[in-house]
């Protein structure tokens, strides 16, 4: 059996909207284990996103433990939080948010410079871009990309330190089948070659037909957790 | 430290929103240029002042008997004032010392009578540039009974070189003096005394007329360095042949000028001040409209991993980048300014429509309209820091707002 990264247990999270508190998450269960190619999916407002934040250490439980690497997060203060997510964890957003003054590069190589890599890091973002098919346009600024381009910038920022979780939210949500499809191989290929573990929260079919594991969440709880045969794959099987 | 990623950021960010960061350089640079242009022309006017004072008539020391000041009595002098200079010149930080007499007289050309001043000098110590003769031109006019007058003096009363003029006045010993001189020229000058009412003669010619053998009203020393006044002062007051006169530095002999001189000073601040109260309001504004535009991309950083501290850094790198910028344009540009005023000066008459210049007179010292304006190094390091740390007191609330952020929260936004 493989390692336990991520203990999410009977873990609640309420938010306030006005006078109505809107319960998210009601005793939720989960466990992320070392080489998941994960998939939550599940309606709008069913919690994925909200889980998402809880694991990637951007949001507190209300209630319940989540355990990120054993650490309890609920004990954990800002700072140590931000020293999680800066050193293990890698994320990728919907709306790839890239720092939009910063080229491909730059983007990559300023959050290796925050993780305290030394006058390497320019030639690990290079290799990394380069990896993802972005070698010729590194030097580019966001603004000068496509969306499907932008989106693996951000992907190469979120692994060019090679994190052992990477959290992704609607990595696929702007971007055509052609270049989501190119996106999940890539990561699928990371996941096999540097033993990286990978979460999504999708909507996406197409991102759900890559997982090795998909969760589903209905109203704040687990409702399905079905890991997936890989030789049942096509996707594998193309590879 | 502020690493060069966070310096890229900080100075590509200024170029998001050019038009804003275009206001606020031009808010700052407008602060400088009207700072260094009203410093230095308070410089200027300041400096001309000081010469004023310190030049011609008042020098930096003077030496007089007790009580002379009081009413400026003819009696009152100083004796001995041969061996008094020749004293006074051993001091290695006294450049000159005039001795002058001044007497209450009256002259006259043909029959009718006019009240003068008569103002005996050394015409050899006198001749250099701060001296109340400058130049062996005018010097050379001095002596053997011929005198210079000053020149409103001589437009009102229609005195021109070649005259005779007869002068009669009182000696040290209460009997009438008298004597006839030849006007050898006409002499416009700073000190009012001698521009409305001087008939200036050689000390040689005024003792003999005043029966003031080797005796003289006043000292005027001039110094090498007047930083260093207060130790000449005390030397000077310790020479046995001063031990009864008054050595007085000019400061003690004019205070209202002291004062006019701290007010300048302080009016220069007090534009400071106002000015850069402006400028903090332009870079203040446009550090937190851009803050907070930026929220969500904020919140992206924090959530990266990136701490508030650096994102403070961030801010306050640009904070200082603009005001870094802005200070610079505004400095190559008052300097600039003053640089092409300085040799020609600004005429405050002319600026007010008169086609003229004028000298206004006030505590006997002539002050001209026109004014040489002075960029001091100070002044612009002044500038530059007041502005350095308004754009960090600037980014104190845009600050406040990052630290507070949370990751989550600042991207929703």
């Amino acid at each position: 059996m493989n390692n336990t990264l991520v203990d999410v247990k009977n873990v609640t999270k309420d938010y306030r909207a006005g006078k109505v508190i809107v319960h998210a998450l009601r005793g939720l269960d989960l466990a992320i284990h070392e080489g998941d190619f994960m998939s939550i999916v599940g309606p709008s407002g069913s919690g994925k996103t909200t889980l998402l934040n809880l694991v990637g250490a951007l949001d507190t439980a209300t209630s319940g433990e989540v355990s990120v690497f054993g650490n309890d997060l609920s004990t954990m203060g800002r700072r140590r939080r931000a020293d999680l997510r800066l050193k293990s964890l890698g994320f990728v957003f919907q709306a790839y948010n890239l720092i939009p003054v910063l080229t491909a590069r730059e983007n990559v190589e300023f959050v290796l410079e925050l993780q305290g890599v030394g006058s390497e890091r320019r030639d690990i973002a290079f290799s990394t871009l380069d990896d993802l098919g972005m070698g010729d346009l590194a030097d580019r600024q966001p603004n000068e990309l496509s969306g499907g381009q932008q989106q693996r910038v951000a992907v190469a920022r979120a692994v060019a330190s090679r994190p052992r979780l990477v959290l992704a939210d609607e990595p696929t949500a702007n971007l055509d089948s052609e270049n989501a499809e190119a996106l999940l191989q890539m990561m699928r290929h990371l996941r096999d070659e540097q033993a990286m573990t990978f979460v999504f929260s999708t909507h996406d079919p197409l991102v759900v037909s890559y997982a090795s594991r998909v969760v589903t969440l209905r109203d704040g709880r687990v409702v399905s957790d079905e890991l997936k045969d890989p030789t049942s794959d096509a996707h594998e099987a193309g590879n | 430290m502020v690493s060069r990623s966070t310096l890229r950021i900080a100075w590509r960010n200024l170029g998001r929103n050019r038009k804003r960061t275009i206001l606020a350089l031009s808010a700052i640079a407008v602060g400088q240029l009207a700072f260094l242009s009203v410093a230095a022309l308070m410089r200027g006017f300041g400096e001309q002042y000081l010469d004023s004072i310190t030049g011609p008539m008042v020098g930096h020391i003077q030496i007089h008997a007790p009580r002379w000041r009081d009413d400026r009595s003819i009696d009152v002098t100083l004796r001995h004032v041969s061996a008094t200079i020749a004293e006074v010149l051993q001091d290695p930080d006294v450049e000159r010392a005039s001795p002058r007499i001044y007497a209450p007289a009256l002259a006259a050309l043909e029959v009718e009578g006019f009240m003068s001043v008569v103002v005996g000098i050394d015409p050899a110590a006198e001749s250099h540039p701060r001296g109340l003769v400058p130049g062996e031109h005018l010097s050379g006019q001095l002596g053997e009974h011929r005198v210079l007058v000053g020149a409103a003096l001589a437009q009102k009363q229609t005195i021109e070189p070649g005259m005779e003029i007869a002068i009669v006045g009182q000696d040290v010993d209460g009997s009438i003096a008298n004597d006839l001189f030849t006007v050898s020229g006409v002499i416009p000058s700073a000190i009012d005394i001698v521009h409305s009412q001087g008939i200036v003669m050689s000390l040689e010619d005024a003792q003999e007329l005043f029966l003031m053998p080797d005796q003289a009203h006043e000292i005027v020393i001039h110094l090498s360095n007047p930083d260093r006044i207060g130790d000449v002062v005390a030397r000077l007051s310790s020479l046995p042949l001063l031990r009864d006169a008054e050595v007085l530095p000019w400061q003690e002999i004019l205070p209202q000028f002291v004062s006019i001189l701290k007010l300048m000073e302080g009016y220069i601040f007090v534009v400071l001040f106002i000015v850069f109260l402006a400028a903090a309001a332009g870079i203040a504004n446009t550090m937190l409209m851009s803050t907070f535009e930026r929220t969500h991309e904020f919140g992206m950083l924090l959530s990266l991993g990136c701490g508030p501290g650096r994102l403070s850094r961030i801010i306050a790198t640009e904070a200082l980048l603009l005001g870094l910028a802005g200070v610079s344009i505004g400095t190559a540009l008052g300097v600039g300014l003053v640089a092409l005023t300085s040799g020609s000066g600004i005429d405050y008459a002319a600026l007010g429509g008169s086609a003229s210049s004028y000298e206004a007179a006030f505590a006997g010292i002539t002050m001209s309209s026109h004014t040489f304006p002075k960029t001091y190094v100070s002044d612009v390091a002044v500038g530059v820091i007041a502005v350095l740390l308004t754009s960090l007191l600037s980014v104190t609330w845009p600050v406040l707002h990052i630290v507070r952020l949370e990751p989550m929260e600042a991207m929703r936004s």
